[in-house]
């Protein structure tokens, strides 16, 4: 992602929580009750690790740079001292 | 393999047995086998119809046997005597001895005799109560017409002289004039007939006399106000009362026929008031007889039946797994001079001590002289598909089995359906709200499943089966609404914002303001930033993101999918499905749509408004990629034209490559055996399988005899023969070589895949529909109930205010529970079903597989239908 470096958007926490991520799953691979169910603990575990790191992932990703940005007509003057929008 | 611990991945190993067991002890010997329930038996006597078989003698003992309990039960049910249900988590039923049987047969026997005698004498008794019950309302009402009658004789004689004569001038007035009460019909040959008939028939009945008799008659009737009893079928009839008077004994003989054609009972009635009140004396007598005893008998039949009731569930369990048992023995063959019964059967290799410690079991047990053997046996057949589970994956496994059995050992779909069938639901159903509804309900299934079992509706029985399922499926979706920032429709601001408004001077409310995004970096770190929601393009940034969210996570499960033909290739050996299948097949979609994943994601790292170009649009990209290779409309990248011609060229090199390698190397590799010298089994000469399938072939029936003979020295077993072989599915697995076929079926493939990898891709656009669809409907629920009664300023008295939001509240939450939860959430997982089914197996997995179902009388007795009734 060489693009990081026109904006300070922050690229690394993708990296950061791959890392997590594969480290949670490494722990969950050997931490997996023994028997005959151990392949169906590590494959839920693992394969739900992966899918969130997906999803969360990829709306991180849709939203580094975005090309529009959020427009409404509908705040009122004092919203703006709060720093919050209200709906 | 086998030395390894056995997995979901796989379906189990298995391995035919013969089983040599002598006639007198094969019952105990397959009750044992059946209680274990691990033991797939082989129909041996395929050619041999049903009545034919060996044991259908007793069958048809045990089928008279469960139509006398059946017919007891009818019984109770009419008399509202209640049937005492079995637990079978408590109570377990020991296998009956033969003995036991013969007794509960014969017992069975001398109380169906019993229970039709009380039967049939409460019925006459029945019959005859409701015969005096009518006679007296025949008395009671004739004798008013009587009365009334005796008035006008001159009236009638009139009416029946003169044809347009009113049939009946004013009785009331008639009556007054008291003097006419002393005249007798008989003095006139005047007769008549009385009788009850059903309401319904009275109006037709009418009819068909008046015409028949051309009018001469005079008749009278009355309703019978309180109900009969109809004592064929115990329903309610409303009956009328009636007294026909006619001239002449013919006339009166005719009445009388067409009275008993049309239903009617006929009850004597003295004309003589003084004779007729004794007669009513005497009826009411005799009812109170016949009720006295109607009660008693009554009573006697209730107290056999409920006597019955208390064991007629167990009885019926005994009986069904007998007939169970019988019908597996049929499927044995029997050497009549061993007085031995041959079966073969396929049991889970795993299993096969269990199996050997319950025969032995048996034989300590029985003591014979000649115990039971169990043999393993080599065979070329397909074994069948026994894929275990747990209540975990039980209704994963359920889901992959309603789609088709697995091919022996291939890898499970089931295993990977564990977690992507529930997250792909989730990416659909993103709402923590919503989800949370059905992450408590899906718990508490859960945490009562020990009580809630037992309840046996059907749509809740289909819920708690998939309790486990419901679970995942709220789970994720819990975190995907965290994803999409979701709760009813509403935003969580649990983190602050990487957009602010900075409102300019002159700004006036309510005009169209953009925001600014923080200069510093900071982007929303979990899921979609709460500023998007509301806002005016919320559905520009949103869709844009869902549909990317779609086909990349389309393209994680397809590739994955596709990856699981590595496995598949390597256990059964075939390494040119993994060069010449799966390779090609990955670059091909690799090149494709690997590269618009890559697009996606670069796209998305380069800050294109820092840059100050334009952000290329991926579709057209995508499209004109192969409509005009080497153009590049917007560039997304330098060197961009070079890299998409390779890949363009190499996905095109795939399709012969797909098409072509698998047939050709099969082809080579046949000749190249060939030409060493060896040939197929199967080619030339007669087939001598170790079991092949009779399928009604003489041939085959004359090779009967040698065929089992080869099959006993491959299985060492000497001295048996008679054996005769069949089987469901199992074909062999020497295959003669087709290229022609070959070709045909790789083709297809070909075409299949290629075209697939499109619209498959495409598929998973639902992803981003449904998730829209979701997320819009609960948006305007909430502003058309809640929303909009909350925003808005009331009527000013809070008492009002109170009820209008607590009725809406209500209203929300009802429609949110039924339409959001319930409706959405089956939508949503029918179309993740069908991502698993379609998209997902059609990668990798064959379904050639033929199901594994082994006599077990344990589940048999819990997944009857007929016991439903009889079990808790």
């Amino acid at each position: 992602m060489e693009a990081g470096k026109s904006d300070n958007a922050t690229t690394s926490a993708i990296w950061i929580a791959l890392v997590i991520c594969a480290g949670l799953s490494v722990v969950v691979w050997f931490a997996s009750p023994k028997g005959p169910d151990r392949l169906v603990w590590r494959s839920v575990l693992i394969g739900s690790i992966i899918c969130m790191y997906l999803m969360w992932m990829i709306t991180y990703m849709a939203q580094l740079h975005p090309l529009i940005a959020p427009k409404r007509s509908d705040l009122r003057a004092e919203a703006f001292h709060h720093g919050g929008v209200s709906l | 393999m086998a030395s390894e611990q056995e997995t979901i991945l796989r379906s189990a190993d298995m391995t035919m047995v013969q089983l040599f067991t002598p006639s007198e002890q094969a019952r105990e010997v397959v009750t044992a086998l059946g209680e274990v329930g691990l033991v797939h038996f082989r129909d041996l006597n395929g050619n041999v119809n049903s009545f034919q078989r060996t044991y259908t003698a007793q069958l048809r003992r045990l089928d008279n046997l469960e139509r006398q309990l059946r017919y007891f039960h009818s019984h109770m049910v009419k008399a509202n005597v209640p049937v005492r249900k079995i637990d079978l988590d408590i109570e377990r039923i020991a296998s009956p001895t033969p003995l036991e049987i013969d007794d509960l047969a014969e017992r069975s026997q001398a109380l169906e005799a019993r229970i039709t005698e009380l039967n049939e004498s409460y019925e006459t008794l029945k019959k005859r109560e409701i015969e005096y019950l009518e006679w007296r309302h025949v008395l009671r009402e004739a004798g008013r017409f009587f009365d009334r009658a005796h008035g006008n004789v001159e009236e009638i004689r009139q009416s029946m002289d003169v044809d347009d004569a009113p049939l009946l001038e004013d009785v009331e007035q008639q009556l007054q004039g008291g003097e006419a009460q002393d005249r007798s019909f008989t003095g006139m040959n005047i007769g008549f007939v009385a009788g009850v008939i059903n309401r319904e028939k009275m109006e037709s009945f009418e009819r068909i006399l008046w015409r028949s008799l051309r009018g001469n008659l005079y008749m009278n009737q009355a309703e019978i106000l309180e109900d009969l009893v109809d004592p064929k079928d115990n329903s309610k009839v409303q009956k009328n009362v009636f007294v026909i008077f006619a001239n002449g004994r013919e006339l009166l003989n005719k009445i009388r026929k067409i009275s008993e054609s049309m239903g009617a009972d006929l009850y004597k009635v003295d004309e003589n008031s003084d004779l007729r009140r004794d007669q009513i004396h005497e009826v009411n007598n005799r009812l109170n007889d016949v009720q006295n005893v109607l009660q008693n008998t009554q009573q006697t039949l209730e107290a056999e039946l409920s006597q019955i009731a208390q064991a007629l569930a167990g009885w019926l369990i005994l009986v069904a797994k007998e007939k169970a048992v019988y019908d597996t023995l049929n499927n044995f063959s029997y050497d009549k001079t061993r007085r031995t019964l041959i079966a073969e059967a396929w049991v889970p290799s795993q299993d096969l001590p269990l199996i050997r410690s319950a025969l032995n079991d048996v034989n300590m047990r029985a003591g014979h002289s000649v115990p039971s053997i169990i043999s393993e046996v080599t065979t070329g057949k397909t074994p069948p598909t026994y894929l275990r589970t747990n209540k975990f994956t039980e209704a994963f496994q359920t889901i992959i089995n309603a789609y088709g059995t697995c091919t022996y050992k291939e890898v499970n779909p089931a295993l990977p359906s564990l977690v992507t069938f529930p997250f792909l639901f989730a990416v659909m159903f993103g709402d923590v709200g919503h989800a949370f509804i059905m992450l408590m309900t899906a718990l508490a299934l859960i945490f009562w499943e020990n009580k809630l079992k037992k309840v046996r509706e059907e749509i809740f029985g289909m819920i708690f089966y998939g309790r486990y399922i419901m679970f995942m499926m709220a789970a994720y979706s819990v975190f995907t609404g965290f994803i999409y920032n979701d709760i009813f429709s509403l935003p969580m601001t649990i983190f602050p914002s990487a957009w602010h408004y900075e409102p300019s001077e002159d700004y006036i409310a309510g005009h169209m303001i953009e925001a600014k995004l923080n200069t510093d970096g900071y982007r929303y770190p979990i899921g979609l930033d709460w500023n998007w929601h509301g806002t005016e393009n919320s559905l520009v940034f949103t869709n844009s993101l869902k549909m990317k969210l779609s086909i990349l996570i389309g393209w994680c499960h397809m590739t994955f999918s596709l990856c699981l033909m590595i496995p598949n290739a390597r256990f059964f050996k075939k390494p040119i499905d993994l060069w010449g299948v799966f390779l090609p097949s990955m670059i091909f979609f690799q090149a494709i749509f690997g590269y618009l994943v890559i697009a996606i994601l670069y796209k998305w790292g380069v800050n294109w408004i820092a840059e100050e170009e334009p952000a290329p649009g991926l579709l057209n990209m995508l499209i004109y990629m192969f409509l005009s290779p080497g153009t590049i409309d917007q560039p997304l990248y330098s060197g961009q034209s070079p890299v998409q011609q390779i890949l363009v060229l190499l996905a095109v090199i795939q399709v012969p490559a797909i098409l072509l390698a698998k047939p050709l190397f099969l082809r080579w590799e046949h000749n190249k055996a060939r030409s060493k010298g060896y040939r197929g089994i199967g080619e030339g000469g007669v087939v001598h399988h170790a079991m092949d399938d009779v399928d009604d072939d003489e041939q085959e029936m004359l090779n009967d005899r040698q065929s089992v003979d080869t099959l006993d020295a491959a299985a060492g077993v000497q001295g048996v023969a008679g054996a005769s072989v069949s089987g469901e599915g199992e074909g062999s697995e020497h295959e003669e070589f087709d290229f022609g076929e070959m070709m045909i079926h790789q083709a297809i493939h070909t075409i299949e895949f290629c075209l697939n990898c499109i619209s498959h891709t495409a598929s998973y656009l639902r992803l981003w529909a449904l998730s829209l669809a979701h997320q819009q409907l609960s948006i305007v629920l909430w502003s058309m109930t809640l929303g909009s009664t909350l925003n808005g300023s009331g009527t000013g008295s809070p008492i009002v205010n109170g009820i209008i939001i607590f009725v809406m509240a209500g209203f929300w939450l009802g429609a949110s529970i039924a339409v959001l939860v319930g409706m959405e959430g089956i939508s949503a997982m029918l179309h993740s079903l069908r991502l698993q089914w379609v998209e997902a197996q059609s990668k990798y997995a064959h379904f050639e597989g033929w199901p594994f179902q082994p006599l077990n009388l344990t589940s048999l007795v819990e997944e009857s239908e007929e016991l439903r009734d009889f079990v808790e």
